[in-house]
């Protein structure tokens, strides 16, 4: 398929990048005229059962984690067009004020500061690799931000039952509609944030996920979070993941709570006075 | 401080304090029954009988935990800590049969060579290991905390005797999801990182030979300790292990050399036994939780996400002036 020849990096010409375009974009709306369950992608990994293998190292290029909202150049982010569906996140009247006080306060308040886990679905948009590997029971996200772990199951379990738990990253169970898998997360913490600029939820945060293959090297990312106590409706916002193609790349562990005491545990031999070994 | 908190600073989720104590409590009964052997189990090298992967890889997903003992003491691990005020009654101290068995009837060191069980350490190195255990019940400065308490994974060989964890498969890969840490081994032919990059879970290079996952780790910072005894390497460690499996068993040996550190090479050995539906909850070996299966679906465990650093700036790290380690400030120590 032609979408793939476009990422492969042969120094296609402008006219030949303007077909394929063309063609990437009668194709999805040729898909989209179908019915989603109807729907297999050309031109994309595949698992040993079928479905699509989103196995891979990912990495948005984006602006997200600095403001999900569409915002100009500011002395701690680049500017960035947005990538929320109708541009703005609908919060109440009260939590709107949480969130300019988040804002006002960020460079303290951001969760990110002291590595906690980042939460669901911003680790998705950090501009920070994460890699997935992929079984057909489930699916492990491991996010090299604070090295944090995360489970997709995909064996047919359900939402922890009676008083439920709390996770930094949810509990996500998933279920492939068609090419798409589509995640339901749920029984958040409170504690994280959604990005650099304050944005923000409650611990009734629900998300629904859909992670679509483009092409060999490409997922779009969309969530969506519907959250009662901090949006007036839901609202949805969507991101490309491009797939890391650097010679042996692979995840560098990046323990960054360490940081702040790593000094006190140095080799034991460093200091020694001359004689030691 | 007491040990309490030090031993289960990696809760999941956000367990209050009190579920902690009950939990704590839970595996003291627990271990009345059995909880540690006494006996090494050594599974012999060979060709791999069992499932096989679509890649051919020897089966071996799952979740596994040590036999011996937790990380108290490396070289004695039924032995509790050296100096220990509460005389190896302390409840942090999963390892030790109260009352203490007589060292013949413990389990022997996790050094099985040299014949001794002692890390050949270089008198230096003995030196700064005894230093650092003389000062674990009343630490006075930062350093003779064990990194663990601030929530640092628990390294090579650590991690291995340090809760039970968790290995999955995929092609080309075995990933290991420890209670603190992860350790992701390649199986391909990439050369290892840059040596100048140095990590808490080192980087991990393997292949099967039959029955057996080989693994050359290197780029360690050597900031982790083998145990509360304070067994250390530098950072120019370099550690081949092989990981023997069975049916429902492995043994874990590793070759760590280290001529900065040690006067010859030495051996560890841990064996580890697998995780079932049919192993109860105990807090440490399976810290899993029951799935919410739909009806009619058999009972089955998942893990649940760990946080640590999150819940508390690793509770425990506490120096004997009191004041918490905290993450921004360095503590003032006497």
């Amino acid at each position: 398929m032609t979408a793939k020849s476009m990422t492969t990096g042969d120094s296609p010409g402008p006219a030949w990048s303007c077909i394929c375009l063309v063609v990437v974009l009668f194709a999805a709306s040729a898909a989209a005229a179908e019915a989603p369950h109807a729907t297999r992608l050309t031109g994309i990994a595949r698992a040993a059962d079928g479905r699509p293998d989103l196995s891979g190292i990912w990495q948005v290029i984006s602006t997200a984690d600095f403001d999900l909202e569409p915002h100009s150049t500011r002395k701690d982010a680049p500017p960035g067009a947005g990538v929320i569906e109708g541009d703005s996140i609908p919060y109440l009247p009260s939590a709107m004020k949480q969130r300019q006080a988040n804002f006002a306060a960020r460079d303290k308040l951001d969760p990110r500061l002291q590595c906690f886990t980042l939460g669901v679905p911003r680790d998705n948009y950090y501009p920070e690799p994460f890699q997935i590997l992929q079984r057909p029971r489930d699916l492990t996200l491991i996010y090299e931000f604070g090295n944090s772990v995360r489970t997709i199951h995909t064996n047919g379990t359900l939402h922890p039952a009676g008083d439920n738990p709390e996770f930094w990253l949810g509990d996500s169970r998933g279920s492939w509609e068609g090419d798409t898998l589509v995640v339901d997360v749920t029984d958040f913490t409170d504690k994280t944030w959604l990005d650099r600029a304050g944005n923000f939820h409650s611990d009734a945060l629900h998300v629904i996920e859909r992670w679509t293959p483009l092409d060999r090297d490409h997922l779009e990312y969309r969530a969506t979070l519907e959250d009662p106590k901090v949006f007036t409706r839901p609202w949805t916002l969507s991101v490309i993941l491009y797939r890391l193609k650097d010679k042996n790349i692979q995840l560098i562990e990046n323990y960054c709570y360490t940081l702040d005491y790593d000094r006190y545990y140095p080799f034991p031999g460093e200091g020694l006075p001359s004689g030691a070994p | 401080m007491t040990n309490i908190d030090r031993d289960r600073i990696m809760t999941p989720r956000t367990w209050p304090m009190i579920s902690v104590v009950a939990a704590l409590l839970a595996v003291t009964q627990a271990g009345a029954q059995m909880r540690w052997s006494p006996t090494v189990v050594v599974d012999p090298e060979g060709p791999w009988t069992g499932r096989r992967l679509a890649d051919h890889q020897p089966d071996v997903q799952g979740v596994w935990s040590n036999d011996i003992a937790n990380h108290d003491n490396f070289t004695d691990p039924q032995g509790g800590i050296p100096g220990d005020p509460s005389k190896g009654l302390h409840v942090a101290n999963g390892a030790v049969d109260r009352p203490v068995k007589p060292r013949s009837e413990r389990a022997p060191s996790r050094v099985s060579d040299p014949a001794d069980g002692e890390v050949p350490f270089q008198p230096w190195a003995r030196a700064k290991q005894q230093e650092f255990l003389a000062n674990f019940f009343n630490p006075t400065k930062q350093e003779y905390i064990e990194p663990g308490a601030h929530c640092a994974p628990a390294g090579v060989p650590k991690s291995l005797y340090w809760h039970g964890y968790e290995i999955r498969q995929y092609p080309g890969i075995v990933l290991f999801l420890f209670n603190g840490g992860t350790r992701i081994i390649y199986l391909d032919s990439r050369p290892h990182l840059p040596s100048t990059i140095k990590l808490w879970n080192a980087d991990s290079r393997g292949h099967w030979e039959g029955n057996t996952l080989v693994v050359d780790v290197s780029n360690n910072n050597a900031k982790a300790r083998f145990g509360r005894t304070g067994e250390f390497a530098s950072e120019n460690v370099h550690v081949v292990e092989h990981y023997t499996f069975a049916a429902g068993h492995y043994t874990y040996k590793a070759v760590f050399t280290d001529p900065y550190v040690y006067t010859r090479p030495f051996t560890v050995t841990i064996p580890a036994h697998r995780i079932t539906e049919s192993t109860p909850q105990d807090g440490w070996h399976n810290e899993q939780e029951w799935a919410n299966q739909p009806p009619g679906k058999p009972p089955l465990y998942e893990n649940y996400e760990r946080v640590c650093v999150e819940n508390n700036h690793g509770h425990g790290a506490v120096v004997a002036s009191g004041k918490p380690a905290e993450n921004t400030a360095p503590v003032s120590t006497k």
